[in-house]
């Protein structure tokens, strides 16, 4: 078997690609989904430390992050394309209102 | 000696205090109640002053304590007052012939729209001037001579929309106030010897220690430097012939009546310092009487009618201080009394004059206004030959008396030099009663050179002009019996007068006629003269017109630089130092707010990755040192 | 087992890179596709039976179609070459990798003890309903009126401005 730190290690770098994804990209669904990346690699180490440690309540919570997830894509998305329809563009430097 | 304590002495300087307020409080809207309110308040204080001296039973004194002053630690000075016999002088002089200005005033600053000003400052000058001569201790003296001093510059700047006159007041301020540096300093040795600055306990411990001559000479000569600055000697002398540019009842009150008579006043007070310092007591004979000659000296060739005034005020107190310089305090505050008579009464005359011919000052363009303004003459003509010193007018006996206590000395370090020092103040002496007379002749005598048409003045200002001039009559005769006596408690006995009889008078007078007749004879008859001697003697003649270079080598040694040093302080030290860090650390809290302000950037994508940088922040530090990890 | 573990690994960082580097936002969507469903394989791995299922349903089913569907309908062009600057890559990227050198010795460090499976647990159907409905059942009847708001929030939001 795998020991569970390879899965955890895996984890990490799924997440830390995540985290560079939603830094460095400028259009926002893609950013979108590179949070989806970032819930993604939680779950790993949700399911792999349940497995290894034989309580299924870590797989219960990875259900629930999907279901968070769900949500947050709906809403997310419609956000988007009310931003669309309001600058005729999606790159988050346009929304920069905030400045200064 | 008794002291009584008295209340009655605190109404005293009160009275011009609250004179003063009034008179600026009701003033401002009322204008012409000013001038009554202040001169009510002047009139009042007389009044209190003479009951005051008319109760005052023999050996007594009167005291007051307003309040304590200072406690700090062993230092402890009472805001106290107390009137002597030689208060006493100077409170009549003061309060006396402060009313008849007031009253004067009243007349001649009639159109002048800061008015009420005038008589808030006439009425506060009052106030301190007698503040310093009932003080009971040398702090409270010296609140009064700088209130005099400030109250001398609002005066002489009153007008002070011209910056001219306005530089006159500053400086008559700056040079006064170098003259009490010597005078604060002088305190300052006395309170660190003795422990005390009040007048009695000084005159007891200073009479139980006659063997620190060297301290006392330093003291004495201090105080002698403040009274140089207040009272116009070499060399803090120059700003009294600038401070003509004051309205003229000024003049004729502060700068010639009572003001610059406190170092007088202070050095009578003192005599028990000063009698213990003969090398101090001859600088100041040499000095006073260097002082009487080179102003009167000036005064021959001046033009400005209030100059002419001015520089014989330097050189009547440079008479004064050679009395006082011989040990002979009587005869200095006689001198100061018949002095403030006849001064008053030729500035009084002078501004009448000025009033007259519509504000002109230059006797060249005035001249027979004997037959326009004839009281004004007649009592000009009057103090005239009183400072000429003819008998038996007061100026004579005064005049006498100085000549011969300086004659008769008995100074070890003036030995040598009392002939030659005789030999200049009796010339000083013929000067005085030339350059009066021709003063005297350009105005009133011969034709009238001007374009104005003189008139006389109005009731409040002849009548002053009268009461001045018969003092100046008739004071000398009655003063020089009584006044050595009555003063004797505080400035000890001199010699006894002797009665003289008219021929006798006459005779010791002949310096005065001489000049006084010489002076007609050149002004009326020989009109020609004048001009040809002063272009003959060019060089003697050149000196005295520009007042023997004084401002200007002040300026040239002193005050260029000063002036740099103040430029230096102001541009490098206070614009760009001091303003520099003050502006600077706005200048480096904008721009690090500037810096602060691009994390700002609205940009989604920065916040995230602040956000990341934090929580690493936050992992390093419990990785690091934190309970997590090892 | 060990080289299944390795190739879905491989896979799995392959497609995230390729998420963040595509220029063109379908391809970076159809890399996490790619990318979800060989988690869901990981998922099968681990003995997660229903969770792998769910995954291949849910996320990369419904969520990533829905996300395409976005994408299509706003037709977007490509992105500009430069997301960002070079230099703001290199910094993302650097701190990245100071994250990754401190987080992973300490997961592995607190894990150490646990070596091998403890008690094989299947995550199936039965096994996950039966803790859902006796002892998470609040929050399972809480994420329904959660999925319902979403919807809501979703149609609010991208309703057309009202003409009265």
């Amino acid at each position: 078997m795998v020991p569970v730190s390879y899965y955890l290690t895996l984890s990490a770098i799924m997440f830390t690609v995540g985290v560079v994804g939603v830094v460095v990209r400028r259009n926002s669904i893609v950013v979108f989904m590179c949070i989806e990346l970032m819930l993604n690699a939680v779950n790993l180490s949700f399911v792999a430390l349940s497995h290894y440690l034989g309580n299924l309540n870590g797989q219960i919570a990875v259900f629930f992050v999907m279901v968070v997830a769900a949500a947050e894509a709906a809403v997310g998305l419609a956000i988007i394309i009310s931003m669309f329809r309001a600058m005729k563009s999606v790159e988050t430097s346009n929304a920069d209102q905030l400045n200064g | 000696m008794e002291v009584t304590e008295s209340s009655i002495l605190g109404l005293i300087p009160l009275c011009p205090l609250l004179g003063s307020l009034l008179a600026f409080v009701i003033g401002r809207s009322q204008k012409d109640l000013a001038g009554w309110i202040a001169t009510l308040a002047c009139v009042i204080t007389f009044g209190l002053v003479v009951s005051t001296v008319f109760s005052l039973s023999e050996g007594e004194i009167l005291a007051f304590n307003a309040f304590t002053w200072f406690e700090v630690g062993s230092f402890d000075v009472d805001f106290a007052l107390r009137f002597d016999q030689l208060t006493a002088v100077m409170c009549l002089v003061i309060t006396g012939v402060g009313s008849l200005i007031h009253l004067y005033s009243t007349a001649y600053m009639h159109d002048d729209q800061g008015r009420h000003r005038f008589f808030c400052y006439l009425n506060l000058f009052m106030f301190s001037m007698l503040l310093l001569v009932l003080g009971a201790n040398m702090l409270v003296l010296f609140v009064g001579w700088e209130g005099v001093g400030l109250c001398s510059y609002l005066l002489i700047g009153f007008w002070y929309n011209n910056l001219a006159y306005a530089s006159a007041g500053r400086k008559a301020f700056v040079v006064n106030r170098i003259g009490d540096a010597g005078f604060l300093f002088g305190i300052f040795l006395l309170y660190r010897q003795f422990d005390t600055v009040d007048f009695i306990e000084l005159s007891t411990a200073i009479a139980s220690n006659p063997e620190l001559t060297a301290l006392y000479t330093l003291v004495a000569f201090c105080l002698f430097i403040g009274a140089t600055g207040k009272s116009a000697q070499i060399p803090l002398f120059v700003w009294l012939p600038d401070a003509m540019a004051g309205p003229t009842p000024v003049s004729a009150l502060i700068h010639a009546a009572t003001m610059v008579t406190a170092g007088v006043y202070m050095m009578a007070r003192m005599n028990f310092l000063f009698v213990l310092a003969p090398y101090t007591q001859a600088i100041i004979a040499v000095i006073a009487v260097l002082t009487a000659f080179v102003a009167a000296a000036t005064a021959l060739t001046q033009n400005d009618i209030k100059k002419v005034l001015a520089y014989s005020t330097v050189s009547q107190l440079g008479f004064m201080f050679m009395a006082a310089a011989a040990g002979v305090y009587w005869v200095a505050v006689f001198h100061l009394v018949t002095h403030a008579f006849f001064k008053a009464c030729l500035f009084l005359g002078a501004g009448s004059v000025i009033h007259g011919c519509h504000h002109e000052q230059d006797m060249r363009k005035m001249g027979g206004l004997l037959k326009y303004m004839p009281v004004t003459a007649v009592t000009y003509g009057i103090s005239t030959l009183a400072i000429a010193g003819i008998y038996p007018l007061a100026g004579y006996f005064s005049k006498h008396a100085i000549l011969a206590a300086l004659g008769t000395t008995v100074n070890p370090y003036l030995e040598l030099s009392l002939n030659v020092l005789m030999t200049f103040a009796s010339l000083t002496a013929f000067m005085t009663a030339f350059y009066m007379t021709r003063s005297f002749a350009m105005t009133f005598l011969g034709d009238y050179r001007g374009h104005a048409h003189p008139h006389e003045s109005p009731w409040q200002m002849t009548m002053p002009l009268v009461v001045l001039a018969s003092l100046a009559l008739f004071a000398g005769i009655w003063l020089v019996t009584t006044l050595p006596e009555y003063l004797a408690p505080v400035v000890g006995h001199a010699g006894s007068h002797h009665q003289e009889s008219i021929i006798e008078g006459l005779v010791h007078s002949w310096v005065g006629i001489l000049g006084v007749l010489v002076g007609l004879l050149l002004y009326t008859k020989l009109l020609s003269v004048p001009a040809a001697l002063f272009k003959a003697l060019r060089p003697l003649s050149q000196l005295s017109l520009n007042k023997f270079y004084f401002d200007e080598i002040y300026d040239f040694l002193i005050v260029r630089f000063l002036g740099r040093i103040s430029q230096f302080l102001f541009k490098t030290v206070d614009q760009n130092m001091i303003d520099g860090a003050v502006n600077g650390t706005a200048a480096l809290v904008e721009v690090s707010g500037e810096v602060a302000r691009s994390t700002q950037s609205g940009q989604v994508r920065h916040y995230a990755l602040y956000m990341f940088v934090a929580t690493l922040a936050v992992l390093f530090f419990f990785v690091f040192g934190g309970k997590i990890g090892g | 087992m060990e080289i299944a573990f390795f190739i879905m690994a491989l896979i799995i960082l392959v497609s995230g890179i390729g998420v963040i580097v595509s220029h063109n936002p379908i391809h970076s969507a159809l890399w996490l596709v790619a990318n979800l469903l060989t988690v869901a394989g990981l998922f099968a791995n681990l003995d997660a039976h229903f969770l792998a299922v769910a995954q291949m349903i849910v996320y990369a089913g419904a969520i990533m179609v829905l996300v395409l569907f976005v994408l299509m309908l706003l037709n977007l062009k490509t992105e500009r070459p430069s997301s960002a600057s070079v230099m703001a890559k290199v910094v993302a990227a650097g701190f990245g990798i100071a994250f990754l050198w401190m987080i992973v010795p300490l997961l592995n460090r607190s894990f150490e003890v646990f070596e091998g499976p403890a008690v094989g647990v299947q995550g199936t159907v039965k096994e996950i309903g039966k803790l859902l409905y006796t002892k998470h059942i609040f929050p399972f009847e809480f994420a329904s009126i959660l999925i319902m708001a979403a919807i809501v929030g979703a149609v609010m939001l991208s309703k057309k401005k009202y003409r009265q």
